[in-house]
């Protein structure tokens, strides 16, 4: 086999190509569970003091997550997986939770209901996030910018 | 808050999110026009900060300040942060950040108008 392009073991940075668009909806998913759980911790926490840190703590994964995701190389893709996969059983968990017991949540967090008051996307974006980590866990695949050098 | 202000709040905010798509569909990076765009939507913010702010303290509308406020301060860093982008990422890649960027202060938009109403 003589291709153009030597397939590679090294894994492509998860931040380019498409994973531009899921550093950015990622961004912006963390910037309102930051500024949604800034607002509850500091105002409201005794209304609802589970659902209040759970939202801080979910805040905090996708700030990591963004992060992580935008650096998207060696040591960052370990912290990518963590994150993505801690998001994703965070919504399957507290979603379905939120859903057998609505009394336990006074007040929504970012995964009640399985994400429903952010339109369903934090259900969607970790297994987007895991496909993508799963694609570029080896570079030089076709259909990549990886592949033009 | 006034109704016509935040209708072309969202009006701007849409047209720059066709116009960024229409560049990622070309393959294009974002233009310096484009931030021309993004800084008439904020300029629309910052007046509808200032009209919120008069309305606050001159009327007794009950409203979630803290809320509100929080609301707004994070629509105003949305662009910014897609600015800085397109000046980093030269591909089409900075059209897609801009794009999502535009939708996501046309939907916080809306949550402000839910928010200021809410209270009313």
């Amino acid at each position: 086999m003589s291709g153009t392009s030597e397939p590679t073991t090294t894994p492509r940075p998860t931040g380019s190509g498409f994973g531009r668009l899921l550093v950015a909806v990622y961004g912006v998913l963390a910037l309102a569970a930051v500024a949604r759980s800034a607002y509850q911790l500091v105002l409201k926490l005794d209304e609802a003091p589970l659902a209040y840190w759970l939202s801080a703590f979910a805040a905090t994964v996708y700030v990591v997550a963004t992060v992580a995701l935008a650096r998207g190389t060696g040591a960052w893709r370990t912290v990518a997986w963590c994150a993505v996969v801690t998001e994703a059983l965070g919504v399957l968990v507290v979603g379905t939770d939120s859903v057998l017991q609505p009394e336990a949540y006074p007040d929504a967090t970012v995964w009640s209901v399985y994400g429903q008051g952010y339109g369903f996307v934090p259900l969607v974006l970790p297994f987007v996030g895991i496909w993508w980590l799963w694609r570029t866990r080896s570079g030089g695949e076709p259909g990549t910018e990886s592949e033009a050098s | 808050m006034v109704l016509p202000l935040l209708l072309l709040a969202v009006v701007l905010c849409a047209a720059l999110a066709g116009w960024a798509l229409w560049f990622v569909v070309r393959d294009r990076a974002v233009i310096l026009k484009q931030l021309f765009g993004a800084a008439a939507v904020e300029a629309v913010l910052v007046v509808q900060a200032v009209v919120a702010g008069v309305l606050q303290a001159t009327t007794d509308h009950p409203v979630d300040g803290p809320l509100f406020w929080g609301y707004l301060v994070t629509a105003a860093i949305v662009l910014p942060i897609a600015a800085v982008w397109a000046f980093a990422e030269r591909t089409k890649w900075s059209s897609v950040v801009l794009f999502v960027a535009a939708v996501t202060v046309a939907f916080l938009e809306w949550r402000l108008w839910q928010i200021w109403g809410a209270a009313a």
